[in-house]
């Protein structure tokens, strides 16, 4: 359905695991921190991100908070639970394991 | 790890399940802040807050489906789900009530009979030994080339307990046999069903006596010593009341006093299925019940007569045990060549003994069962068929579901809960149409000399089956009417009511549920006629007896030894009984049999050597079936003897040994010569010799549809038989002569007890007529409630098809169609699927044919008259079930077609 198509397969899930080991923050500051960090690069559309927020949340991974924004305006805050951390360092991990085997085979010199 | 995890998500999915109105109002909320952020940033960023908003619900696109995705990653929404289906099915039912009894009504009849079927099968083959740990007992049987179930005698039962490792004790028990009882001396015994049982029994079996104990080990030691006796649970509770201080009191048993010890715990019914013993006495005790006098039980080594048990060790397997007992079978091979030549010994498992291949009972279950699940197939169909065109019907409503964002997936769930809440109301009152059946089976009355319990029974287990089929069939009859309403165009579904996706594809499904419809119903009529004609063809040559024996014979029978009456009082006893009662008002002739044929006690077996009949090398003797009668039985019976003599008063004791065979005993083993003057010896190259002195026709001597058997008769008085039955025939009604017995006997001994009194028509009837006739019925009505279904269900089709095309039927008779180009048009659909279904359930008819000829009537061949009358009947209904929509069809007026829809 709305896969994100300019994100690779798996990695929103650390990406948000990511941004959330920062701070706890409420959706809309995650969609714009993305952004943001990324150089408007990542783009996560509404429609897979919260659904990947409540995934996060089932799984036990991030925990929800109804808290006061700065504006006073009442907004669900996610942060990292004990249990979203480790998966974090095990995704983090795979995904180095990942990318910098990607880049070596990129690397490659036509030689 | 895993369990961190549990600890973090059971909470979080308690929370999902109870409180969903919560959850639902944050989602919302959650959701409109983010669209108010958006709102204000697309205001900041310059535009008007009507153009920001619409911009913001833009890049929203669907809200309410990035609900329902989120909804389902709460993981219990299956749940909340099913209730929230749940209500929406019992809701839809009930309006369509019509529809839903139907249904219900269908489902029921097949999922009661799949029950009832079951129940047998459950009865005959799969319930467990009611004992704890009943998978570790094994049977031990000793094999021979004539039978691989063969039981094992005394000594050799006393050497293998002594010898095998493998198990956790080795228990034995004799044959069911009737036992005279009576409280004291004074009362009149009564025939009751006694179990010797080897004193481990219970121990091994890990069955506690609740009352009292168990057999002391010592209480099997010494032969004769200890007549001790524990009472069976029922029989406690009937005889006794159920009074604890039975415990110590005397009873006699075949005129010896036994003290009771103990009482079997109400859980423990006996390890038979269809006999319950009433007690229980140690081996020890044989000689108060063993059947022949000549025999020494504890002595003999060939007196095979004890079924051997075993409970497995722990860690022992299978296979180990196997080994064991092949290498004891050798022993004894080595040390009594002369016994155990060509003699082996197996281990059995419950489900070997149960599915014995000479056992026509379970494999009724079995074929039953296969019947009772076509039936179910077909009502299945038939329901799809139904939910079919409901789905037709609801097109509309599911688009507009669709179009406001129900994912596939969740239409089709919802469709299923609809099948299943169906399937569940069939399933409940298939439990009472399972009940209803078992029920009637359990109302037969079988006429043994004991009490038979009929072991049907609608219990758990069956009720669980019931609910698994429920569930099956709730998926097979709504999952494709479910998938193909939900693969709906949605613009077309939301365009009209009643919309028909592409025509062809559409039908598919309907036309391949008509065409198994057929084919089953075709299998099922094939079988039930065929059950029809197999036990009527066991008729065709008839009994072999006359039918005024049938009808004018009266059975008693006796057991002198209950009155403690040694073996030649026992033989002047027959003699006077036989005499006076042919000398009674109203009696033409009279006889004794040791078993009247087709009766249900089963013939014993001799073992012989047939003089000038060439032994191959492997083969110390011959078996056959054996019955011991005086000299009036074929009179009596009315068998003819197609040679030589009947038995005569002159073949005494001391006179030649004698014998009459059948005459397939005489083809077999004298082949093209005389047999009458032939001689064979019993027991062995050593046995006594014996002479044929004639040749009696063959009948049926164990059940109707049996293939012809060797048979022996041996006169009673050169093989003395305690228990015989007489038979008298009389010149009219054969109840009328059992007052002038009744005298009879109390002139010869008031207190001698007359055993089982019924005619023999009773036992004829259950044999040839009454057991046939269930089976014939059961098929009978599942081949007919087939029909039904297949016709309601090509009706429906073809109804269905003409509903559909009336607008075409218009147009095309409006060009000027013939109402009979309509018809053909109409019907030649119909006639294509009741021809492939035909050819498909002709094949599996002949595939039903032999199974059934394998299993069950041991007769090879095709019968052509089966199909010449179910074929045609079957095409030439289902064709009327077309024709009747096609007619109407082919009337309606054009001006009428055009306007309809």
């Amino acid at each position: 359905m709305s896969k994100p198509n300019d994100l690779v397969q798996g990695t929103l899930d650390l990406l948000l695991l990511k941004i959330l080991a920062l701070e706890p923050l409420h959706g809309w500051a995650i969609s714009r921190r993305l952004k943001t960090i990324s150089g408007d690069v990542l783009q996560v559309s509404e429609g897979s991100l919260y659904p990947a927020l409540h995934k996060l949340e089932q799984e036990g991974w991030i925990t929800a908070e109804w808290k006061q924004t700065e504006n006073n305006r009442r907004a669900k805050f996610y942060s990292l639970t004990r249990l979203g951390r480790k998966q974090l360092e095990s995704e983090a991990a795979s995904w180095h394991l990942l990318s910098s085997a990607i880049t070596r085979v990129v690397r490659l010199s036509e030689a | 790890m895993r369990l961190e995890h549990w600890w973090f998500t059971v909470p979080l999915r308690l929370r999902s399940m109870l409180r969903r109105g919560q959850l639902e109002r944050e989602l919302d909320e959650e959701l409109q802040f983010h669209l108010e952020q958006k709102i204000e940033e697309g205001i900041a960023s310059g535009l008007s807050p009507d153009e920001a908003r619409y911009e913001a619900l833009r890049a929203m696109d669907g809200l309410e489906q990035q609900k329902e995705e989120m909804r389902d990653m709460r993981r219990v929404n299956w749940l909340t789900d099913f209730t929230d289906d749940t209500r929406y099915a019992i809701r839809s039912l009930r309006r369509s009530f019509a529809l839903t009894a139907f249904v219900v009504i269908t489902l029921a009849l097949g999922i009661g009979m799949t029950a009832a079927s079951f129940s047998m099968v459950d009865a005959l083959i799969l319930r467990p030994y009611p004992v704890p740990l009943p998978n570790t007992v094994v049977t031990l049987v000793s094999t021979s080339r004539d039978n691989s179930f063969d039981s094992f005698s005394y000594r050799e039962y006393q050497d293998i307990r002594g010898t095998a490792k493998s198990y956790d004790g080795v228990i034995a028990n004799g044959a069911f046999s009737p036992v005279g009882f009576s409280v004291d001396g004074a009362a009149t015994p009564r025939v009751k069903a006694g179990l010797m049982v080897s004193g481990n029994y219970f121990q091994v079996l890990g069955v506690e006596p609740k009352v009292g104990r168990g057999f002391r080990k010592d209480e099997d030691e010494v032969p004769g010593r200890d007549a001790v006796v524990v009472l069976a649970w029922d029989f406690w509770k009937n005889e006794f009341a159920g009074d604890a201080a039975v415990i110590g009191r005397t009873v006699r048993l075949n005129g010896t006093d036994f003290t009771v010890i103990g009482v079997t715990p109400e859980s423990f019914p006996g390890m038979q299925i269809f006999a319950r013993p009433d007690f229980y006495m140690p081996l020890a005790m044989a000689r108060v019940i063993s059947t022949n006098p000549n025999r020494n039980f504890f002595e003999d080594r060939d007196e095979r007569v004890l079924s051997v048990k075993a409970r497995l060790g722990p860690g022992t397997s299978l296979d180990q045990a196997r080994s064991e007992i092949a290498v004891i079978a050798r022993d004894f091979a080595r040390e009594h060549p002369a016994l155990n030549r060509n003699r082996g010994a197996a281990v059995r498992t419950q489900l070997d003994m149960r599915t014995r291949g000479d056992d026509p009972n379970w494999k009724f279950g079995v074929v039953f069962s296969i019947l009772a699940l076509g039936v179910l197939l077909v009502a299945c169909t038939n329901v799809a068929g139904l939910l079919l065109s409901r789905a037709g019907t609801r097109t509309r409503e599911i688009a507009v579901r669709l179009a406001l964002g129900a994912g596939q997936f969740r239409l089709i769930r919802m469709l299923l809960t609809e099948s299943l809440m169906l399937a569940l109301l069939g399933g409940v009152a298939g439990i009472g149409v399972g009940y209803v059946c078992i029920e009637m089976f359990r109302q037969f009355s079988i006429p043994t000399t004991l009490p038979v319990t009929i072991p049907f029974r609608m219990d758990a287990r069956i009720m669980f089956a019931c609910f698994s089929l429920s569930v099956a069939s709730a998926f097979l009859c709504g999952l494709a009417p479910a998938l193909q309403s939900t693969g709906t165009d949605l613009v077309k579904g939301l365009k009209s009511a009643d919309v028909d996706a592409p025509g062809r594809l559409r039908l598919w499904g309907r036309n391949v549920l008509v065409v198994a419809q057929v084919a089953i119903s075709l299998m099922l009529l094939t079988a039930s006629f065929l059950m029809f004609r197999g036990f009527q063809h066991g008729l065709v040559d008839g009994t072999g007896f006359t039918k005024v024996a049938r009808d004018h014979v009266l059975m008693a029978s006796f057991d002198p030894r209950l009155m403690q009456y040694d073996a030649a009082r026992t033989q002047r006893f027959y003699e006077l009984l036989t005499e006076r009662a042919r000398q009674a008002p109203g009696v033409v002739n009279a006889s004794v049999t040791q078993n009247p044929p087709l009766g249900l006690d089963d013939f014993d077996a001799i073992a012989f050597v047939p003089e000038g009949h060439q032994m191959s090398p492997d083969r110390e003797t011959f078996t056959s079936a054996v019955d011991t009668i005086d000299e009036g039985y074929f009179a009596t019976m009315g068998i003819p003897i197609v040679r030589g003599r009947a038995f005569l008063a002159s073949d005494t004791q001391d006179a030649l040994r004698v014998a009459i065979v059948n005459e397939h005993f005489a083809k077999h083993y004298w082949p093209g010569a005389d047999p009458v003057g032939k001689r064979f010896r019993l027991d062995g190259q050593a046995g006594a010799p014996v002479e044929v002195v004639g040749v009696a026709q063959t009948i049926k001597y164990r059940d109707t549809s049996d293939k012809p058997i060797d048979f022996v008769y041996l006169p009673l008085a050169q093989r003395p038989i305690p228990r015989m039955t007489l038979l008298l025939r009389s010149s009219g009604d054969p109840l009328e002569v059992l007052e002038p017995l009744k005298s009879v006997v109390r002139s010869l001994d008031p207190n001698l007890p007359m055993l089982v009194t019924r005619t023999y028509e009773e036992v004829y009837r259950y044999a040839a007529v009454e057991g046939p006739a269930i089976a014939i019925n059961m098929a009978g009505t599942m081949g007919a409630m087939a029909l039904l279904l297949a016709i309601a269900g090509l009706y429906g089709l073809v109804a269905y098809n003409v509903s559909r095309r009336t607008r075409e039927i218009g147009i095309r008779m409006a060009l000027g169609a013939a109402p009979r180009d309509v018809l053909r048009l109409v019907m030649g659909k119909g006639l294509v699927l009741v021809g492939v279904g035909t050819c498909i359930g002709l094949a599996m008819g002949f595939a039903v044919e032999r199974l059934m000829n394998s299993m069950l009537f041991n007769s090879g061949g095709v019968d052509v008259l089966a199909y010449v009358i179910v074929v045609p009947t079957m095409f030439l209904v289902t064709m009327l079930a077309a024709y009747v929509p096609a007619h109407k069809a082919s009337r309606i007026a054009p001006t009428e077609a055009l306007r309809y829809e």
